[in-house]
């Protein structure tokens, strides 16, 4: 009886832990394209403080590409446009997530307390030892 | 005490821990400021070079050669820069130019700079806010726990909250009704009630039912209110206490409780003392509307009804007729009439000011005519000594039936069953105004309207005026001047 509860326990818990990971990976992105739409913020800004005489380049690869001011500024634009996209994707994708690992977690205590009534009832012998591994995990 | 003693630990260690976060937060601000300080020299050492850079035509200079070497070289074209925009773009401009995209990216990394510095004192203050925790919950020797039971204040608070919610917007009257009702249920209680009943209807019974719920949830109400109020003192009181006892929140709960759990028993005293008060001949404690002056009553017609036959009747008044005459009102219509405002009459019955503890009826600026159904200062202050004498007791009821009778002025088109729960008003002597039954009405009540105008040799008439007043109710006609009137009552 226990064991079987240990075993979903173990199950349970890999998924909580992996739900976790998916939930900083996406943060983390997250971060990056904020990072990046207020530098194209900044570029926004600075082409519309210039005025036509000087040329303007864009960086591919190695090479200094000379580009045209108004495509410059549309092209920065759209990609402004694109980043704020992904950031609301990553934003729902975020809180889908959240949503599965609170789930997951009332998923694991409810097994933990069956787990710990079982083991009550059993001597248990390995089972202090994985119960309180289990522990730390969940807060 | 070592559960205590246990608990604290406990709340030691996580105070230890917050303040560690605390402090890793502040590292993580101090770095930071440190990166825009350089960054912020750095632009500014890329100023003053553009700044002299076009000064010569070309310069002689050391070209770095890889990592290692140098070799000779010029620096051509001083005017021309090649400026990065961010994420790859370029732009080809002057110096001067370059120098305004600086300036303009200098004042950028300022304000993140400060934003960095605000996030890092306030850090640096919630660290210190946890040390001194921490220094608390280890050793209670030097701190001590500061407790504010709130119970004095609770009239004080009170009777401040009753004035601040005596304001135009709010619901003064209603406050008044209930305190009244408060009154009423706790003076008459039974009596009042079986009266009511005894008179009533059933559905008159029903409605009284309904209204006892009604007054039960605005006193708990304003229990809350007023628990609310005590709660937040005790909440501003217990802040200083927080920054000391943080480390034990059972504490700060402790110390909020008492104060909440003492807030109704307190309340209940208050109200005992209401009662008391308005016995002798009222006093402002309750509700500053009820003070033993006629005026307030007066003007109270509307708002005072406390008494469960007037609300009832009120409420038998919304059931029967849904419009209510500009002018006429019968008493039901009145205290119908109090809560909604038909006509600017209204709302100089609605609004009193207070002053000096006791309610002053606005002066009206609307004609007499359209004041006979209004209760007016006028009147109000002429028959306030008569009033004060008339006071048999301080009952709520006198009280309540005066305003409710000053309230139905002359004119009352509404029918009978309006009529009938004024029939224990009669008996009170607090009514100071005339009182003319227009409409027919059933005999069982003397319902009483009064014709604003009371004329001071009328007022001790009143009495026997009752009574006779239930049999011509038909004969009055709808708007009757005062002097008529009083010549009406004279007869």
């Amino acid at each position: 009886m226990a064991e079987s509860i240990q075993k979903k326990l173990k199950a349970e818990l890999e998924k909580y832990t992996q739900i976790q990971k998916d939930v900083s990976m996406s943060v983390s992105a997250r971060q990056k394209l904020e990072t990046q739409a207020a530098e194209n913020n900044i570029v926004k800004e600075e082409l519309d403080l210039l005025d036509s005489s000087n040329t303007v380049f864009k960086l591919i690869g190695p090479v200094l590409v000379k580009q045209d001011l108004d495509e410059a500024k549309a092209t920065v634009a759209k990609r402004l446009e694109y980043i704020n996209g992904e950031i609301q994707r990553y934003e729902t994708l975020l809180k889908d997530l959240e949503k599965k690992s609170e789930h997951q977690r009332e998923v694991l205590t409810s097994l933990q307390q069956d787990f710990q009534k079982a083991q009550g009832l059993i001597a248990g012998k390995d089972c202090p030892v994985f119960s309180s591994v289990q522990l730390p995990s969940l807060c | 005490m070592a559960e205590k003693g246990n608990t604290n630990i406990d709340h030691l260690g996580g105070v230890v821990r917050l303040r560690e976060e605390h402090q890793k937060v502040v590292k993580e601000c101090q770095s930071r400021i440190q990166h825009w300080k350089k960054v912020l020299g750095d632009y500014e050492a890329l100023y003053d070079r553009l700044r002299t850079l076009p000064d010569q035509l070309c310069y002689e200079i050391m070209v770095p050669f890889g990592p290692l070497a140098f070799m000779p070289g010029k620096l051509v074209h001083t005017n021309e820069v090649t400026v990065l925009l961010g994420d790859n773009w370029f732009t080809k401009c002057s110096a001067k130019q370059a120098q305004k995209i600086v300036e303009h990216r200098m004042k950028h990394v300022g304000s993140q700079l400060d934003d960095v510095t605000k996030t890092m004192k306030n850090f640096e203050a919630r660290v210190g806010l946890a040390k001194d925790l921490e220094t608390m919950s280890s050793n209670k020797g030097d701190y001590v726990d500061i407790r504010e039971e709130v119970g004095n204040n609770d009239s004080a608070v009170t009777k401040g909250k009753q004035r601040i919610a005596h304001k135009p917007n709010s619901k003064p009257k209603m406050d008044v009704v209930i305190g009244l009702k408060e009154e009423d249920e706790a003076e008459t209680g039974d009596t009042g009630r079986s009266k009511g009943i005894m008179t009533e209807e059933e559905l008159w019974a029903r409605l009284d039912e309904l209204e006892r719920l009604e007054e039960l949830q605005d006193e708990q109400d304003r229990l809350s209110d007023n628990a609310d109020m005590n709660g937040e003192d005790t909440s501003s009181s217990s802040s200083e206490e927080e920054k000391e006892a943080e480390a034990a929140p059972p504490v700060n709960a402790l110390s909020l409780k008492p104060s909440w759990s003492s807030v109704p028993p307190s309340v209940q005293p208050l109200r005992d003392r209401k009662e008391e008060d308005y016995e002798e001949d009222g006093s402002c404690l309750p509700t500053i509307f009820f003070s033993h002056t006629v005026e307030p009553k007066k003007v109270r017609i509307n708002t005072g009804k406390n008494t469960t036959l007037k609300f009832s009747e009120r409420k038998e008044q919304k059931e029967h007729s849904k419009r209510k005459k500009k002018n006429g009102h019968s008493n039901g219509h009145s205290h119908h009439e109090l809560h909604k405002i038909t006509t600017p009459a209204d709302i100089y019955r609605l609004f009193v000011d207070v002053k000096n503890g006791e309610p002053i009826p606005r002066k009206s600026i609307l004609k007499s005519r359209s004041r006979e159904n209004s209760v007016c200062s006028d009147t109000s202050e002429s028959s306030a000594a008569d009033f004060e004498e008339r006071r048999v007791v301080g009952r709520s009821f006198s009280h309540d039936e005066t305003m409710h009778s000053d309230t139905s002025d002359g004119i009352t088109e509404e029918d009978s069953p309006t009529a009938m729960p004024l029939q224990t008003p009669s008996r009170f002597e607090a009514f100071s105004g005339k009182v003319v039954e227009k409409d027919p009405m059933p005999s069982t009540v003397p319902y009483l309207t009064i014709v604003p105008p009371a004329l001071p040799t009328i007022l001790e008439r009143k009495q026997e005026e009752v009574a006779p007043d239930v049999t011509p109710p038909e004969q009055v006609p709808k708007r009757v001047s005062k002097f008529k009137a009083a010549r009406l009552q004279q007869k």
